[in-house]
Parts: structure tokens; sequence; C-alpha cells
């Protein structure tokens, strides 16, 4: 019997509410704790949605960062929230990490309110973070993978795991180039040192040409954007556990959970590991309404899978 | 040989003042609000006593006002436009919403479905393509007559293109029936291409026809979202023939922030496209010098100097993301680099992009420096 979980890893889409609090932020027409309180009621919200569509593992959505690298750069010596960069091919912006020093240091690993520890069920949630590779790539300066795995997103990760975290997702995104180092991002996730299960997820983009690669780290999950990559690139038998990028977080079009399922079907035929059902990249990319309704049709075709287990 | 001169002019929206926000919006119009528009009048020779008159209503504007607020704020941005000294003119878009929302709204086929970020506390309204989309009105033609009525100078009109209503646009129509979860490039690539030639047959192109059957000879296609995905270029060149075709105008593309060494050799594939306005200043040095390290930010001219597409390059000389006020010198060697590149007669000067990120006093003296360093530039060129 083959495992199968579903959950929702990334940045989520921020409600109306929260949209309008923000935007009266920048403008000087609320507070910081009027926005912090709408951000309570957004995660409480989130957390119900995932409660209701039985997700395996709980997220907080990282309501309050505003990439997916800023609150790092922000909190690491040697780092600082550099240029604005377009995310991919999305109509979305980062602030790329400048770097001011060799070697970043996390000063301190990011707490509350970054991680919403104390609303989360402990051992049931899994966390989010930047590949250390992605972060070295898209920083505006020199920088090692490797540095940035030692002394920024390993110590992170371990102060997550201490904290009731099951599961980290590293999101990478800077694979998709001619200039990818699979070499380097395998020496990263060595040096990463985590206690817990690693998976590297792959937004938005083909990872046909770079899976026959990434199967041979030593990472147990591999996340693919099914509506980016062709099914036929994916290395057969799959020996890793497969997070499966089946709700598409760039369209509004809601999918149908038996659809998701017959697709679930096929790739467990070709799988060694767990099947995960996962959006195929943040679901900020969409409004908070429709973030909503997918989540919950991402919870149906994982019941209907696990019923046949 | 006859002397050089070169053509001046913004690439379409400016800010839009707190007295037009603000009415239109419903919200209340502040006494500070009407001082602004009674200085930028006296600045811009605008008789400012009804507009004001109106304003002093503070809210509550009855949808005649609302149009003769409407009227106003065009007028201030063309006079804005005119008496920085540039050769050709529009609106600043005063009328326009935001340019994306701005065509999706006048068309059907389209529904809102809400707020996205776009960075930080930065958000845009994303609409979904739900039915085969069709424009059937000239919904810029009231814009357009009030511009060619108001200004004695050439008129340049901006439209969004058509491939960046089909990228900045959910699909819930083309994508719909066969899913796309674990399909081929090419089947996903199909629906955005039928997407994308439709938003230039019937969303586009039907506006872009009526503009110039009243008179219109002259109109840019803005693409911001031309080089988002390298693979779709061709993309965007087949939705510029397919808007342009048969229509007899000047049609210029405008693509800013982006990787222009995608655009070859597919720009070739261009028919009949009269320029390319492009941004540079934003990637160059703020020092004067006509050398190529001076120039960072223009080193793509020589791959434009290369291709067998040989249209005008509009030259983006000012940056619209700083309040830095670029000095005439800077300005004319930005010009003269460009024009050492490609010879003087493929060089028309422009902003990087629109102004409406500035304000309009440092709109205003940005396009007052801009066209002080264009005649700096043809002076050093014709030897005077």
């Amino acid at each position: 019997m083959r495992e199968i979980k579903a959950y929702v890893p990334g940045i989520y889409a921020r409600s109306e509410a929260l949209v309008r609090a923000t935007r009266d932020l920048d403008r000087g027409r609320t507070t910081q704790e009027t926005v912090a309180e709408r951000e309570a009621t957004d995660l409480h919200d989130f957390l119900e949605v995932q409660r209701e569509a039985s997700l395996d593992y709980f997220s907080d959505g990282l309501l309050n960062w505003q990439d997916i690298f800023r609150p790092l750069d922000e909190a690491a010596e040697g780092l600082r929230p550099g240029p604005l960069t377009r995310f991919l091919n999305t109509n979305t912006f980062f602030r790329a990490p400048a770097v001011e020093a060799e070697t970043p240091k996390l000063a301190e690993p990011l707490g509350e309110p970054f991680f919403r520890i104390g609303d989360l069920p402990r051992g049931r949630w899994a966390a989010t973070l930047p590949s250390p590779h992605a972060l070295a790539h898209f920083s505006a300066g020199e920088l090692s993978s490797q540095a940035v795995a030692e002394t920024v997103i390993g110590p992170q990760i371990r102060w997550l795991v201490g904290n009731g975290c099951a599961m980290v997702i590293l999101q990478e995104a800077a694979l998709f180039s001619g200039e990818r180092d699979v070499f380097g991002l395998g020496e990263a996730l060595d040096a990463l040192e985590s206690p817990v299960p690693l998976a590297i997820q792959l937004p938005f983009g083909d990872a046909g040409e770079v899976l026959g690669e990434l199967v041979e780290l030593d990472v147990e999950a591999i996340g693919v954007d099914f509506y980016a990559t062709d099914v036929a690139a994916l290395p057969r038998p799959f020996p890793k556990t497969l997070l499966a990028g089946v709700i598409d977080a760039r369209n509004s079009l809601l999918e149908e959970p038996e659809e998701i399922a017959e697709f679930g079907r096929q790739l467990l035929e070709e799988l060694e590991g767990e099947l995960h059902l996962v959006p195929n990249g943040d679901l900020q990319f969409v409004p908070e309404k429709i973030a909503r309704e997918k989540v919950r049709r991402l919870g149906e075709a994982a019941r209907i899978l696990k019923k046949e287990q | 040989m006859s002397e050089v001169r070169f053509v001046t002019r913004e690439i379409g929206s400016l800010a839009k003042p707190g007295w037009r926000v603000k009415s239109i919006a419903g919200r209340p119009v502040e006494k500070t609000d009407i001082e602004y528009a009674r200085k930028w009048g006296d600045r811009l020779d605008i008789d400012t006593e009804k507009l004001t008159e109106i304003l002093g209503k503070g809210t509550n504007f009855s949808d005649s006002e609302k149009a003769q607020i409407q009227d106003q704020a065009a007028l201030y941005g063309i006079r804005l436009l005119e008496n920085s000294g540039l050769d050709v003119v529009y609106d600043g878009e005063q009328r326009r919403s935001e340019m994306y929302d701005h065509a999706v709204k006048h068309a059907h086929g389209f529904e809102t479905r809400g707020t996205v970020r776009s960075w930080d506390n930065k958000y845009y309204t994303k609409a979904a393509v739900v039915e085969k989309p069709l424009v059937d009105t000239t919904y810029d033609l009231e814009e357009y007559e009030f511009v060619r009525d108001n200004t004695e100078r050439t008129v340049k009109v901006p439209f969004t293109g058509a491939y960046t209503v089909m990228d900045w646009s959910y699909d819930e129509h083309y994508a719909r029936g066969d899913s796309f979860l674990g399909a081929s490039a090419e089947r996903r690539m199909d629906a955005r291409r039928i997407f994308g030639v439709d938003a230039a047959r019937d969303v586009v192109r039907p506006n872009l026809a009526g503009i110039v059957e009243a008179g219109a000879d002259w109109v840019q296609i803005d693409e911001p979202a031309a080089t988002t995905r390298p693979e779709e270029v061709p993309l965007v060149v087949e939705t510029f023939n397919a808007t342009r075709e048969g229509i007899d105008v000047l049609c210029s593309i405008h693509i800013c922030f982006s990787d222009y060494s995608c655009l070859f050799p597919h720009i070739e594939g261009l028919d009949d496209c009269y320029e390319l306005q492009l941004e540079f200043s934003n990637r160059d040095s703020l020092e004067t010098g006509t050398k190529d390290a001076d120039r960072p930010g223009y080193a793509i001219l020589e791959r434009f100097r290369e291709s067998e597409w040989d249209g005008k390059i509009g030259l983006g000389v000012i940056d619209i993301h700083t309040d830095f006020i670029e000095p005439p010198e800077l300005v004319r060697d930005r010009i003269l680099y460009a024009a050492g590149v490609l010879g003087p007669e493929r060089i028309e000067v422009n902003t990087d992009c629109g102004l409406r990120t500035r304000s309009w006093e440092v709109s205003y003296e940005k396009l007052v420096s801009m066209v002080e360093g264009t005649r700096l530039a043809e002076e050093a060129l014709n030897g005077s």
C-alpha cells in the first residue's frame, strides 16, 4: 500500500480584507496592529480550510512574508533585501537578496510571527523555505549555496524541527535556466543536516530536463509542476516521494477532484515512494476565495485516492 | 545632408492627481487637492475657474461633473506634455484605470476574479477569460477625439497589446475541456496561441481600427509581458501582426524592463512595425560619456544593429523609477551613443516607460530635461 498525502506548501493568498489592510498600512491609514489582527483571522480561516479538507500536514501560509526570501534577508547578517526582480515568468516580483558579506549568518532563527508555531499542531505541520541554491542563485552578489545552507537555512530548519515541524519543503526556482548547478544543490542539501525529510519543489516550470539528475540527490522528495511538465518526462520507476503539483496555482480554473485522482492513479503506477498531492507553486497567485476552493478540491482528490488504497 | 531632428515623446501614462482620483472614486476632495489643481492650472495656462468650482463641492459629484473632471484631467495631461516641449503627446492616460483593467473591462468574455500580489503590499486585479472574447465598440473613441481636438501636436495613441492581455489573464475558456495536467508543452502552447490571436483580432484590433478610422495615424501597442516567456516571443510577433493586419497606420511597440536579447531573431517577422520603444536608462550609468564603457545600459543596441529588422528604436533616456532628474548632458550622451551605433535616422527619443509612478513635478522636470538633452544631441550632430 502506497502512502498518499496532501498539503499546501508556500505562500498562501491574502484575503481581500488583508489586502485592504496592508494597502491601508502603506498609505498610513491603519496600524500594524490592525494588520496583525487581520493576519490572525486569515490564518485561522486558512487552518480551518485545511482541517475541512483533511490535509495531512498543516501550513501557516507565510501570510506576512513579502516574498520567499525576505524574512531571511532581513534576519541574516550579511544579507539585505535588494533589487526588485521578476519571479520566474510570472507578473509577481521579489527583492533579490543583496549580499554584504561572503558568509551570511542567521543571527537568530525566525520564529513568531514568521512561523506561527503556536497555531500549528506539533508534529503535523510542514514548513516552506527557499532552497539554499535558489537563494544564492537569485542573490545580487557572490554567494555560495553551501554557505547559505550552513549558516542560514540549516539553522532555521533545525529550529523549525525543534518546534514541531514534520517536513520541510525547499522551494527551488533556479533550476530552469541553462546555468543550473545541480551538483551545487546537492552539496548544499548535504550541508543542511536536516533532521526531518526534505523536499525540493520546482514551482511553475518544466522540470523535465532536470529530473534525471535530481533523483540522484540525497533528498527524500521532489516536487514537480505537472501544469508545466510533461508527465512523459518523469523517470520511471520514480525512486523518491513525488510532490505532484496537481493544483494549478496560476490559473483560476478549478480542478475536478476526480480528474486529479485519475492522474494520481497513473502516477502511483510509476512510483516507488509516496505520492504527495500539492499545488504547483504558491497559492498566492490566485485570489484567496479561489485558493480556498482549490484547497478543498485538493483534499477531495486525496480522499478519493486514499479510499482506493 | 539634411539636419538631424529627433522626435520626442512620452510613453503613455502620467500620475493621476488627487482631485481626479478622489472625485471619480467617490472620496472627498480636499482643499489641498483644489490648490494642486489651481497651481498646475496656472503653470500650464489652463483656466481653472470651472474645475475648481466643481471640485469645491467636495463630494457627491454627478455623472456630468465627473465627466467634466475627467476632461479637465485629460487637458492637464496634454498641456503638461506640450509645455515640457514634446513633439508627440497624448493625455497621460488620465481616463484609464490601469492598462490591463482598461482593456479587459471593455471586452465581453472576461470576468474579474480578485486581487493578487505584484510585490510586497502592491496588488493588481486579475480577470479570467471565460468565453471567446470580443470588443464591439471603439471604447477609446471619446478619449482620442478629445486629445485630437485639444492639441496641435502629433498624437500617438497607446493600446494594451494582445499578448499582455492574454498573459495577464487567467484562462477559464481555452484551458477548459481536456485537462492540461501532465500534458505536453505543445498542447499547452496551442491554447495560449489561440487565446493570444483571438485577443489580437477581437479585443485590441476593433478598438484600434475605430480610432484609426476617426483619424489617428500613429498607435503604440504596449507589451510589457513580451519577454516574460522567451519561448513565446514568436507569439508576441504573431499577435502584433494580427492586431494591425490591414490597418493603415504607423504602429509602434513598447516593451520595457525585459531581456531584449529574447527578441532576436523573431522581430524580423514583424509586419510593418515602425519602431520598438524600449527602456534602457534604467540599466545605464548616470555618468556622461559616449564610449561603450560609459553606456552599459545601451549595449544591446549592437544586436539591433546586426538584426535584419531595420525599424526605428524609441530610445528610453529617462528612468521612470527614480526622482533623479537626468541632466540634459546625460540625455545628450545617451542619444549620441545610440546614434553612433544605429545611425541617427533610426533613433527617436522617449522615457523608458510611462511616468505614472512619479509626481507631476518630477515628471515635468524629467521631460524638460529630456527635450533639452535631445536638442543638445542634435546640435552636436549638426555641428552647430
